[in-house]
């Protein structure tokens, strides 16, 4: 099992390099000068030339990427921001319980939602929960995030004064952002667990379970769900990979100033070294959130930890 | 994994999850909470040049002279100022003034900023008419500066919150973190920042005037519009900057705030590149300038924002002719027009814009209403950087672009767009030429008598407005939501809204 992970985090590097480069070529060959984009519309040519030069934009490709590189992977230097001159590191480190904190407040919500009710429904497939749930998992799955935290804001904060609009202080602050984004994902799961339940049920030894004289909620709890989580987790790590990645939509719309907002921001303004730094690291999350998963697959299921040796 | 296990990782979860969240502070009641839409980029007046920075710097920072509201000249660092000669200012400075560091301002600060300045990409331009290698410290007190040439306009540069003094030992000290660590003379200074999220300023105490009325004053960056409206409402924040058009009737319409409403000094225009046929016939760019509807532009796309602009300055920009009348909208003027300078079948041609929904909304109004005098307009939405380096070259027919006058001195938005010296990237991209023009615009930066810079540049925009190389279109406004409790509140015309003297009762 440790031979296994160290091998997986091995094979990190080069996914990490590629990733550099990939997002390193994209950027530069993206049309739009940093320079430019900085001094906005009243700078002169001279300035411009001036910024560029102090920037290094004028080196070709390959020495800007090298410094790139070298700076990131021998001394863990992702560089300055063009635009603010801060230590892109910091940046993102200052950032990260943030977006840490929504992904998973916004995950615990999905998954406390989304997995009883996906059981409910198919163990009463059909009936009116059945129905209605599944009405609102296409909702929650159809609904723009973005849309659905202007609706709570409305709702909860204007109209109702509960919790405050934006921005992050307190725990009060998270609720909204964490309910919006865990009902959409909430409304995956639901509909994940409740076809891999179903799948589930009909296999021979459940019935051999139920023949056998076994309680109802014994034979769901023990013998389906743990058979049906596997689909289940692998949704459950993408969707919280994918929120450590920011969830740059309800990020905008309740102020929070995570992740997704600074990458958001950082590609209007052309900053590259906050963008390179920006992909690498959620890169790096969204890795790991993957090698966790993968052992987490183990646990639930024996017959893939014995494949781990 | 039983249920069990599952319920204690959930339980586990959810007490890392309410642990993480932690616990924020309330805000007190002395303090003042702004939001605008977006993070200040640094507090080093000389690393950016963003409206978000300008706000924040103003209140930690001071210039040499200042502008009040109205635009006027008001003594800031430097408590008096004579003109010694033509190229020459000298400065006499408050005594015992005080950086936010404890050490004492004086000459020698003076002089390490503008050259500082000089250097920067960013500000460049505002001191650029500084001669570097005059200066002159005379002693600790009194400092003289040059411009290479005679230029008029300098005081009101010097007032620029770009010009803010530094101290040299605090900028030497944090290198290149200065920007997170600003040290100034104003009446607050920095407390904490949180990147993207909030800024926090506290009260001076050893500040040389009058003390700041409210002890902290917290920047918050609420980029989502209409939240900055709804926050307001909710009294979360006491100030909202830029309120959307479209909330103005919200915040009229609720006795619990109050809406400062002013123009600036922004201003949007259509450019034509006067180089080019058929744009070098100057009755062609009046003919446009009839045909547009500006009042519909104005109300559809901008929701009633700012003013129909006559001329290429707004009304808040000294020595601005109040005088000049709109073209307004007149088709069978306008196709006289092209009937006589010989496009009665009218042409084809193109518009260009930058990634900008307004700009876009515009472009797209104006090629159905020029379709009306038979100019056929085809759309390019053009990428900042492609766009700027190719009106620049002048290979464009029209544009649209905006232009802040930000010193508030006709020379800021005059000299740079209309003399013939500054084709291109300097900033005339409607390569419009008139001698008559290059020659006031020289006289007014030159003159040190300020009737004589009036008569010139009024008869400049009288001369700009009748030769049409932009169809002129709007003059901007400053929208700042306030809850009814606060009171002390200006809009300044630069957009940078001094918070001193506001109190939140």
């Amino acid at each position: 099992m440790l031979k296994y992970i160290g091998r997986r985090i091995l094979l990190l590097l080069p996914v990490l390099i590629g990733v550099s480069f990939i997002v390193f070529t994209l950027m530069y060959i993206t049309p739009g000068d940093p320079a430019a984009m900085q001094l906005g519309e009243q700078a002169t040519e001279r300035e411009i030339l001036q910024l560029r030069e102090q920037m290094g934009l004028d080196d070709p490709f390959i020495v800007q990427y090298g410094r790139f590189a070298r700076g990131v992977f021998t001394q863990m230097d992702f560089g300055r921001s063009y635009r603010t001159n801060a230590l892109v590191f910091n940046e993102l480190l200052s950032r990260f319980p943030t977006t840490l904190t929504l992904a998973a407040t916004g995950v615990i919500v999905a998954v406390v939602i989304g997995i009883p009710v996906g059981i409910i429904s198919a163990t009463k497939q059909y009936s009116l929960f059945d129905n209605s749930a599944m009405m609102f998992a296409l909702l929650g799955v159809s609904m723009p995030n973005f849309f659905q935290g202007l609706v709570a804001i409305l709702i909860f904060s204007v109209g109702l004064g509960w919790f405050p609009s934006s921005g992050y202080a307190t725990p009060m602050h998270m609720i909204l952002p964490a309910l919006t984004i865990g009902t959409s994902s909430a409304a995956m799961i639901t509909r994940m667990t409740r076809s891999s339940m179903l799948e589930v049920i009909r296999q021979d030894y459940i019935r051999t379970a139920r023949a056998k004289g076994q309680k109802e909620s014994k034979v769901i709890n023990r013998h389906a769900l743990k058979n049906a989580l596997i689909p289940v987790v692998t949704v459950i790590g993408l969707q919280f990979g994918y929120l450590l990645g920011g969830a740059v939509l309800t990020e905008t719309v309740f102020s929070i100033n995570g992740i997704g907002l600074l990458m958001v921001n950082s590609i209007r303004m052309r900053d590259l070294p906050m963008v390179q730094g920006g992909v690498l690291f959620i890169a790096l999350t969204f890795s790991v959130i993957n090698l966790a998963v993968d052992i987490l697959y183990g646990f639930i299921d024996p017959r893939i930890k014995a494949q781990y040796k | 994994m039983n249920s069990k296990k599952i319920a204690l990782l959930l339980a586990v979860l959810l007490m890392f999850a309410v642990f993480a969240i932690g616990c924020g502070d309330e805000a007190s009641t002395d303090t003042l909470i702004v939001a605008q839409n977006s993070d200040a980029d640094s507090l080093d007046p000389h690393a950016t040049n963003d409206q978000a920075s300008s706000r924040v710097i103003k209140q930690i920072y001071q210039s040499l002279l200042d502008q009040n509201e109205d635009m006027e000249l008001i003594p800031g660092l430097a408590e008096e100022w004579e003109q010694v000669d033509e190229l020459t200012f000298e400065f006499t400075l408050r005594e015992g003034v005080l950086f936010h560091n404890g050490e004492e301002l004086t000459a020698s600060d003076v002089e390490f900023t503008l050259l500082r300045a000089l250097e920067s990409p960013d500000v460049g331009h505002i001191v650029g008419a500084i001669d570097p290698d005059n200066f002159e410290i005379i002693d600790d007190y009194t400092i003289r500066i040059s411009t290479l040439e005679p230029f008029a306009p300098i005081l009101a540069h010097l007032a620029h919150p770009a010009t803010s003094i530094l101290n040299q030992a605090a900028v030497e000290e944090f290198g290149d973190d200065y920007g997170e660590n600003p040290v100034g003379t104003g009446p607050f200074m920095l407390e904490s920042w949180t990147r993207g999220s909030e800024l926090n300023l506290e009260r001076f105490e050893d500040f040389h005037g009058e003390s700041a009325r409210m002890e902290r004053v917290r920047f918050r960056n609420i980029q989502e519009d209409g939240n900055r409206t709804i926050e307001l409402e909710t009294g979360e924040i006491h100030i909202a900057y830029d309120i959307l058009p479209s909330d103005i009737s919200r915040i009229e319409g609720n006795d619990e705030l109050q809406l400062a409403r002013d123009l600036n000094f922004s201003t949007v225009y259509l450019g034509f590149n006067a180089e080019k046929e058929p744009f070098d016939d100057v009755r062609v760019r009046q003919a446009i300038n009839y045909a547009i509807d500006v009042d519909s532009i104005i109300n559809s796309v901008m929701e009633g924002s700012g003013e129909v602009a006559t001329g290429p300055i707004g009304p808040m920009v000294w020595a601005s002719n109040d005088d000049l009348e709109p073209y307004g909208h007149d088709l069978d003027r306008a196709r006289e027009l092209m009937e006589e300078a010989g496009y009665g079948d009218g042409f084809s041609t193109t518009i260009w814009t930058n990634d900008n929904q307004l700009r876009q909304d515009i472009a797209q109004i104006a090629q159905s209403q020029l379709a009306e005098i038979g100019i056929d307009i085809e759309i390019e939405v053009l990428e900042w950087g492609a766009y700027l380096e190719n009106t620049a070259a002048g290979e464009h027919d029209m544009f649209i672009l905006g232009w802040v006058t930000v010193t508030g001195d006709p020379d800021y938005g005059l000299y740079a767009l209309f003399h013939s010296e500054q084709f291109g990237a300097a900033g005339n991209r409607t390569f419009y030429s008139n001698d008559r023009v290059d020659e006031l615009l020289a006289q007014g930066r030159r003159s040190a008598d300020p009737d004589v810079r009036e008569e010139a540049y009024l008869e400049v925009q009288e001369i700009v407005r009748d030769e049409a190389p932009w169809l002129f279109l709007n003059t901007g406004e400053d929208r700042t939501g306030l809850r009814a409790n606060v009171s002390g509140f200006r809009n300044h015309p630069a957009g940078h809204h001094p918070l001193w003297n506001v109190i939140v009762e």
